[in-house]
């Protein structure tokens, strides 16, 4: 029994892992052959659903038993999870407009940006969440060391990808960030998201640091799963910015 | 000295100015090693000024002593979920609480003195209005390095936002005072979270304020580019002030949904709920997504202006109109933001004063939920000249008068409430009223600009401003006193004075009426918005001078609510009890309101508006029942 429930997260999390990483390749091959916007924007639509639903677990926020009490730990959490989420619909209204603003004014072209680094730092970002879903159901199972290891190890991604975009992408682009629509739309964007990459890093600190101190239980570990869904949510903004600016279309003239 | 030194209000501010001169000393050192300008308008160079709001802000909020909590818990502390009833004094309305009651009263100051300032640059350029020509607004006048007609503009602008700042302090402070009470909950759900938004709002409005020191802006509170692309420096201390106290609004709507969702009391079904508490899940809906992109555009020209992208430059492939979809993405929703809990509070309020239940309770709480729903809808009615696609017009002006009929159901269950009511005229109930005909006047004349032909001849004149002054006014300022002389004797345990109440009230209503009627009557005549001065062939002098007058007397009657205001609470006559007669849950314990809210918990059991009918209950306390056993 107890094995089972070590071992299943596990399992379940590679596998969304491994069809994530086929999604990202299909993207890839529909952008080589298809160039077609539907195409990728589908497959963009099935990786945030995954994320979602296995590394999120919308299926949480309508777990909700109202009949325990008030001053509760469970019932707190479950309004901790409803504000969480509420936020993030907040902020993917930011996300939103800056890719409508991107439609508006690049349409159907593209950045001109190395396709090798875009998909190395989705990769990273990919693998991060892996890591940070292994780092958050290890905890749940009662394993501290395999929380604080994956979550060691999704810090680095996760500042792996920032000097990937900043250090690497931003100084390789032939484009300044006043150079025509391309400029605009690559530096807001990418910059946008590299904030909350960020303040996820500083979130993914804290809880190493407090893990680290035996602050988290099995039973009590919000912040951790907090951290966690934010994490994942600006991993699914990444899953719809990464076709966006780099697959969808032709290369700008 | 040192306790004045250790008020949460005061350690914020001297943290928020030493922030902002560090934030302008690390950007003008970098300037400087990096060999570029460090000298500019105001002595330092724009990306200066900008970091060094930015970080004043965020030191402010240091200062303040409202991330405590949320800093021990990073640091892997615990701390306690209510913080005890230590600072009960004066003191603690100047520092971080997390009392729902003490926020709510915080923000109300706040709104009211935002208020007051926005209202008293009105009366400076309404003064300059008052007769053809310039008066004393010349260009030869100079002051913040702006001549007179500058400074015109930046009044005018800056009126314009400070009132909507103020309204969204106001109807947050409505909404954490009441809401709570309302559906009978110990706090808001993130009481620490409710605290910051709070204390966000005021570096935000110092930040928005020094903008009129800081070379002023010319583009109205929109803030179009490419204008306010190369306008002063104020202009951006305009766009981070705003985005700032944006968080604020976000921040509070996610609070009260979470409230409202997670915190009501046993039995209180959906539609069970007082309407006050629809009209604000319907706007905190509005005020949790579309604020963002009004924080959005605004950063974006902030960007455009500090890093050279070109997002609504057409040298650089921007599109100016871009800005004006994202930008009204928000502000045309925004307009329901102020006036939803308004019509809420008239829905509240009715009922008491004509004993006899609301009309149509069902659809008054759908109707607002559909206004928040179809004005994400409507927001291209406000560029029907700007250039947007032409097959955009017809969709949004059929859009914007869809708007008319969850409205209709408001007024129509208003005059069905009133009909035939024991009807009492106490000053709130007058505030109500006067809501309601004010609130049609703006309804009334909402159509014209709403269709695309006559909107073309109507936009950006006086006709728009004369609406939208009866809107804000009918939705959201009449309402906003009825619910002040509602709820005071609630938050303080003695009644306004109610001579001075229906002296204010007889001040106001004409008189703005007065001032907004002119104000439509010269712009169906061709007077243009936003213009320090007009053309005396034309024949407005004398309207303009009613207008001035009016704005005086709209003025006066603010100045009489504040003395009622500070009066009342030291010496108003002691209301300690349910002194409306209301059933809601609130006037059913003590005034004032007790720290903890409710001491013996309550449960719903019948229908929130059913005065009138004999027997029937919406709040039964659980010691009643067990004493009636």
């Amino acid at each position: 029994m107890k094995a089972n429930k070590t071992n299943n997260p596990l399992r379940l999390g590679l596998w969304v892992f491994l069809l994530l990483a086929l999604l990202t390749a299909v993207e890839f091959a529909f952008a080589l052959w298809f160039g077609s916007w539907l195409l990728l924007l589908l497959a963009a639509l099935a990786k945030a659903g995954l994320v979602l639903v296995y590394y999120m677990h919308i299926a949480k926020l309508f777990k909700v038993d109202e009949s325990i009490d008030r001053e509760s730990y469970g019932y707190k959490l479950a309004t901790n999870r409803l504000g969480l989420w509420l936020f993030m619909v907040s902020d993917s209204f930011i996300f939103g407009g800056l890719m409508l603003s991107r439609l508006n004014l690049m349409g159907l072209t593209r950045p001109e940006l190395d396709q090798a680094l875009g998909l190395g730092v989705t990769s990273l970002l990919l693998v991060s969440s892996f890591f940070m879903n292994r780092a958050e159901t290890s905890l749940a199972g009662g394993d501290r060391r395999a929380f604080l290891a994956s979550a060691f190890i999704t810090i680095l991604l996760g500042i792996g990808f920032i000097i990937g975009v900043l250090g690497v992408e931003w100084q390789l682009a032939p484009f300044g960030p006043g150079d025509g629509p391309q400029g605009t739309v690559f530096y807001s964007m990418t910059g946008f998201h590299a904030f909350h990459v960020f303040t996820g890093i500083v979130f993914l600190v804290i809880i190493f640091r407090n893990g680290l101190r035996g602050r988290y239980s099995v039973e009590k570990h919000w912040a951790v799963e907090a951290c966690a869904v934010y994490w994942h949510f600006v991993d699914v903004v990444w899953i719809f910015f990464y076709p966006a600016l780099y697959l969808i279309g032709t290369v700008v003239p | 000295m040192k306790e004045f030194f250790s008020l949460g209000l005061v350690r914020g501010l001297v943290y928020q100015f030493f922030g902002a001169l560090a934030g302008i000393g690390i950007i003008s050192g970098i300037r400087a090693l990096m060999g570029l300008e460090t000298a500019g308008s105001f002595g330092f160079s724009e990306p200066a000024w900008v970091f060094g709001a930015l970080l004043g802000a965020i030191t402010f909020l240091f200062g303040s002593g409202v991330l405590d909590d949320w800093l021990k818990w990073a640091a892997g502390e615990e701390t306690a979920d209510h913080h005890d009833g230590s600072h009960l004094g004066w003191r603690r309305y100047f520092g971080p609480s997390l009392d729902h009651k003490v926020i709510g009263i915080q923000y109300l100051v706040t709104a009211l003195f935002v208020m007051a300032v926005g209202g008293s640059l009105a009366l400076v350029f309404r003064t300059e209005l008052a007769a053809s020509g310039l008066q004393f607004l010349t260009t030869t006048f100079q002051v913040f390095q702006q001549n007179g007609m500058q400074l015109y503009n930046t009044l005018m602008s800056l009126h314009g936002m400070l009132m909507i700042v103020s309204i969204l302090l106001g109807i947050a402070a409505l909404m954490n005072y009441a809401v709570p009470l309302l559906i009978g909950a110990r706090d808001m759900a993130f009481p620490r979270l409710n605290a910051f938004s709070f204390w966000i709002a005021v570096p935000a409005a110092i930040i928005l304020l020094s903008s009129l020191f800081l070379g002023g802006f010319d583009t109205g509170w929109t803030g179009y580019p490419p204008l306010s692309a190369r306008a002063p420096l104020g202009m951006q201390m305009f766009f981070l002030g705003v985005s700032l106290a944006g968080f604020s609004s976000i921040l509070g709507g996610l609070n009260i949904l979470a409230t409202v969702i997670r915190l009501r009391v046993p039995g209180m079904a959906p539609f069970r709920m007082p309407i006050f508490v629809w009209a604000s899940v319907a706007t905190s809906i509005i005020s949790l997504t579309a604020t963002q992109l009004i924080g959005l555009s605004f950063q974006m020209v902030m960007l455009q202006r500090l890093f050279g992208l070109g997002f609504f430059d057409p040298a650089k492939g921007g599109n100016p109109v871009l800005f004006q979809h994202l930008f009204w993405f928000y502000s045309h929703p925004a307009v329901y933001v102020f006036v939803l809990p308004g019509l809420g509070i008239i829905s509240e309020l009715l009922p008491v004063f004509v004993r006899k239940p609301l009309f149509g309770y069902r659809w008054v709480a759908m109707s607002s939920l559909g206004i928040a729903l179809v004005g994400f809808l409507v927001w291209g009615h406000h560029m029907f000249t700007s250039g947007m696609a032409e097959y955009l017009r017809v969709p949004f002006m059929y859009s914007t008068l869809l708007v008319a009929v969850p409205t209709g159901v408001k007024f129509f269950s208003w005059v069905g409430t009133v009909w035939r009511g024991k009807i009492s005229f106490p000053t709130p109930m007058l505030y109500v009223l006067a809501g309601i005909i004010v609130f049609l006047m703006g309804g009334l004349t909402g159509p014209p600009n709403a269709t695309v032909a006559t909107d073309l001849h109507l936009h950006d004149t006086y006709y728009i401003v004369g609406h939208f002054h009866d809107t804000m006014f009918g939705g959201y300022i009449f309402p906003f006193f009825a619910a002040i002389y509602f709820w005071f004797p609630k938050v303080t345990g003695r009644r306004m004075n109610e001579t001075l109440g229906k002296i204010q009230f007889w001040l106001l209503t004409p008189s703005f009426l007065a001032l907004t009627f002119s104000m439509m009557q010269v712009g169906l005549l061709g007077m243009r918005r936003r213009v320090a001065d007009y053309d005396p062939a034309l024949g407005f002098d004398l309207s303009h001078l009613v207008m001035t007058i009016s704005g005086f007397l709209v003025a006066a009657s603010a100045l009489l609510f504040i003395i009622n205001l500070i009066h009342s609470a030291r010496k108003g006559e002691p209301a300690p009890g349910n002194i409306w007669d209301s059933r809601s849950p609130e006037w059913q314990v003590a005034s004032p309101m007790p720290v903890e809210n409710y001491e013996i918990p309550f449960e719903v059991v019948g229908e929130p508006y059913d005065y009138g009918m004999p027997g029937s209950k919406f709040v039964e306390f659980k010691r009643g029942r067990h004493e009636s056993k």
